[in-house]
């Protein structure tokens, strides 16, 4: 079988909703922050497939910006969340409702 | 091409290039797969508790290893993200750089933008050293004007409740 | 080996990236102040990024005609918009600084790290100026990540308070997921398209192969995202719980500040990629291809609806402010619905309105929480009497959030309505102006409250005195509301030419 573009995208596209339906269903907020960052890599993978077919270098420039991204944005989510741990010995977003009306 | 987006662009070929990621694959497979069976084979096999349990350099083992790990290993990690990230950024640059350092006018900004992407990552280095979070044993945080809050120990032990 | 095909950096660029480049030495320089003082004397790091917020915006008057010119690669333009939003920034964010300083929420006895909170002020005032200026999708995934970054970690500052890290945490979560959402509708557009800069991706479009649902997607993934920051429904979860669990100096900087810098964005970013240029006829086929008039307008129709119903129910002033902030987004979507120019220049005013009367009106409630230690509305009875200035000062305000004549917020209302009238959208004007009818009753139950409700009996009647640094600041808002009600030529005047510079070019 010959692996073609439409392969890559459709991968993709999987990891994308894999990701989103995570997010959605699990309420754990470290799992939904690592949810997250299966999208961002799942976008990663479009950017790639495109810069090659584009023959242009910017798709690669911006998955590597993207790892940097991903990781800060990760770090703040994870020393936010160590923090909201120390005091409520729980990180299911569920049992967050200090800010409910 | 198979798809019909529009980019009029070429295919990804890379069908020849997964062969060979995948013979690697496969022979890596092979090859821990053989070692381990031939060893299983030829091996006297005489098992006893002492024999069974976990290496952990000649100490014996004690509680399960399914536990809640200190934050501060957290947050060594979150430091060498730090410089893990900056790697990436530097590797593009210097295979790159022999090329375009010679450009005139081109060099210096080349150079100059790295030193200062350096120095800022630097000051983020410098600032949580300061700050007391390279060390593994912390001070609790003084509190300036005492604890009117819920007082908690700068790096409070994550432990299950 | 082939180079990126970019314009090459130069240092001569950086004299157009003045103000910015001075924020970003700003930023690190008050960080290493605070850090030579170990965090003992917030005075410093706040006298430098005070220092250079100043110079940055002397820089930045002096650029308010700057010509257009790309810079940095290909990755950053200043133009008259640049030049408007920058300004408005640079604005927002010493303010912000200066409040925050006799703000008890920042600078309270338990509180640390003061100087950081300073410093990210300043890095974030930076981000959101490049957020305006973002000519290409690195850059404006950049720039808009660097905001959210740093107010994650401004809006959990107060970080032995439940409320206030709770507050990070749904921003964070939140936020993380809506740019992941945009990103992969980028990441579609540029295969569409084959490049990251915005006109070569509206050449792109402009060659007519793109797929109409493809397009669409990625169009509605892309607004996703950028709803997100501006708070538009079905997007605004975070908003309300954010503005209320945040310090108030931070509430009122993030309902200002990055709102404005989001639609900037989305002001460059959809007028070049779909409408701009002298080829108008092909823009505006590709326009209707997916249908942007009515997503839009449906957008704007149900956040306003939204934000003031769901207001009108909220006691705590700072979680009213926040519905009320989620239905001017709403009021600011008109303009954006034809992509026509009158309709950018309108959003540009508004958005400067906008500014002053809602940081007016949280600052107010910070220097109330300051002495009350409470933003309950049934705490604001005979506030009026107990600090008559800053009353009649907030008083403006909520009347010009309202929109009533003489004030700005009326002025700013009139632009959008004509945005929308001009080409027959009279629906939605009717529904804006139902849900301004509807406003005038939140904000006015503050008003009652603080001028016309009797105390109970042995209430504590003592005036209260604030800091005179919030005299002033409330005035340098207050004034202005006032006066762009009825001198409002020079600014309309200024937005038009930011907006003529974008789309001429020049």
């Amino acid at each position: 079988m010959e692996v073609t573009m439409t392969h890559y995208l459709v991968l993709a596209a999987l990891l994308f909703l894999t990701g989103m339906t995570g997010f959605i269903v699990r309420r754990n907020a470290i799992v939904m922050l690592m949810c997250v960052e299966l999208m961002l890599a799942a976008t990663n993978i479009v950017f790639a497939v495109f810069a090659r077919a584009h023959a242009d270098g910017g798709g690669h420039v911006f998955i590597l910006m993207n790892f940097a991204i991903a990781a800060a944005e990760a770090a703040i989510g994870l020393a936010i969340l160590v923090e909201i741990y120390r005091r409520r010995r729980t990180v299911n977003v569920d049992d967050l409702k200090a800010l409910m009306e | 091409m198979t798809n019909n987006l529009p980019v009029g662009a070429v295919d990804v070929g890379v069908t020849g290039h997964f062969a060979t990621v995948l013979v690697f694959v496969l022979v890596g497979f092979a090859f821990a797969g053989l070692a381990l069976g031939v060893a299983k084979l030829l091996r006297p096999s005489a098992p006893n508790p002492n024999k069974l349990t976990t290496y952990e350099c000649g100490e014996l083992p004690r509680g399960s290893s399914w536990v809640r790990f200190n934050v501060r290993f957290y947050l060594i990690a979150l430091f060498f993200i730090v410089f893990d990230v900056e790697i990436i950024f530097l590797f593009p640059w210097a295979v790159v750089f022999k090329q375009l350092y010679p450009v005139p006018g081109l060099g210096a900004v080349v150079f100059w933008e790295m030193v200062i992407f350096l120095s800022i990552l630097s000051l983020g280095l410098a600032y949580v050293w300061v700050k007391g979070d390279l060390d593994w044993v912390k001070k609790l945080i003084e509190r300036p004007g005492g604890t009117d809050q819920a007082a908690v120990p700068a790096d409070e032990e994550v432990t299950a409740p | 080996m082939e180079l990126l095909n970019i314009n090459i950096p130069d240092w001569a660029d950086l004299a157009w990236w003045l103000p910015e480049a001075i924020l970003c030495g700003t930023f690190l320089v008050a960080l290493l102040a605070d850090l030579v003082v170990r965090g003992r004397r917030p005075w410093l790091p706040f006298a430098v990024s005070v220092a250079g917020l100043v110079t940055a915006g002397a820089y930045a008057v002096a650029a308010l005609d700057p010509g257009t010119r790309t810079i940095l690669g290909d990755l950053v333009v200043v133009d008259g918009l640049a030049a408007y939003f920058r300004l408005l920034f640079i604005f927002v964010g010493l303010v912000t600084v200066l409040f925050a300083w006799t703000a008890e929420e920042i600078m309270g006895r338990t509180r640390e790290n003061k100087g950081e909170f300073f410093a990210l002020t300043v890095l974030m005032t930076a981000a959101m100026c490049v957020m305006a200026e973002a000519k290409d999708l690195l850059m404006l995934y950049l720039s808009m990540e660097a905001v959210g970054i740093v107010s994650y970690v401004m809006a959990g500052y107060m970080r032995t308070s439940l409320r206030s890290t709770e507050a990070s945490l749904k921003y964070v979560i939140f936020g993380a997921v809506s740019s992941a959402i945009m990103l992969y509708g980028l990441s579609l557009l540029y295969g569409m398209t084959g490049s990251m800069q915005f006109d070569g991706i509206r050449a792109g479009l402009m060659g007519g192969q793109v797929d109409d649902f493809g397009l669409l997607v990625a169009v509605i993934l892309v607004i996703a995202g950028m709803s997100y920051k501006i708070a538009a429904v079905p997007f605004h979860y975070w908003a309300p719980d954010v503005y209320e669990g945040a310090p108030t100096p931070v509430s009122a900087l993030f309902s200002v500040g990055p709102k404005a810098a989001g639609f900037a964005l989305m002001i460059r970013f959809f007028y070049t990629t779909l409408a701009a240029g002298p080829d108008a006829a092909g823009s505006a086929g590709l326009v209707q291809q997916i249908n942007w008039p009515l997503l839009i307008a449906v957008m704007s129709a149900v956040t306003m609806t939204y934000g003031n119903l769901v207001a009108l129910r909220q006691l705590n002033v700072k979680r009213m402010l926040a519905y009320s902030s989620i239905a001017h987004v709403g009021y600011l979507l008109m303009g954006f619905v034809l992509l026509t120019e009158t309709g950018l220049q309108a959003i540009l005013f508004y958005l400067l309105v906008y500014a002053l009367m809602n940081l007016g009106a949280f600052l107010f409630v910070v220097a109330i929480n300051n002495h009350l230690r409470s933003e309950h509305l049934d705490d604001y009875v005979g506030l009026g009497f107990r600090a008559p200035w800053a009353g009649v000062m907030m008083v403006v305000f909520l009347a010009s959030l309202t929109g009533v004549p003489p004030f700005a917020g009326f002025v700013g209302k009139w632009y959008l309505f004509i945005a929308v009238m001009d080409k027959q959208w009279f629906w939605l004007a009717i529904i804006a102006a139902l849900n301004s009818v509807v406003s005038l009753y939140y904000y006015f139950r503050v008003v009652k409250a603080m001028f016309l409700t009797r105390p109970a009996e042995g209430a504590n009647l003592s005036p209260l005195k604030l800091h005179w640094l919030q005299y002033v600041l409330l005035a340098v808002l207050a004034i202005p509301t006032l006066g762009l009600g009825l001198f409002f030529g020079q600014f309309t005047g200024l937005a038009d030419r930011a907006i003529l510079m974008m789309t001429t070019g020049f």
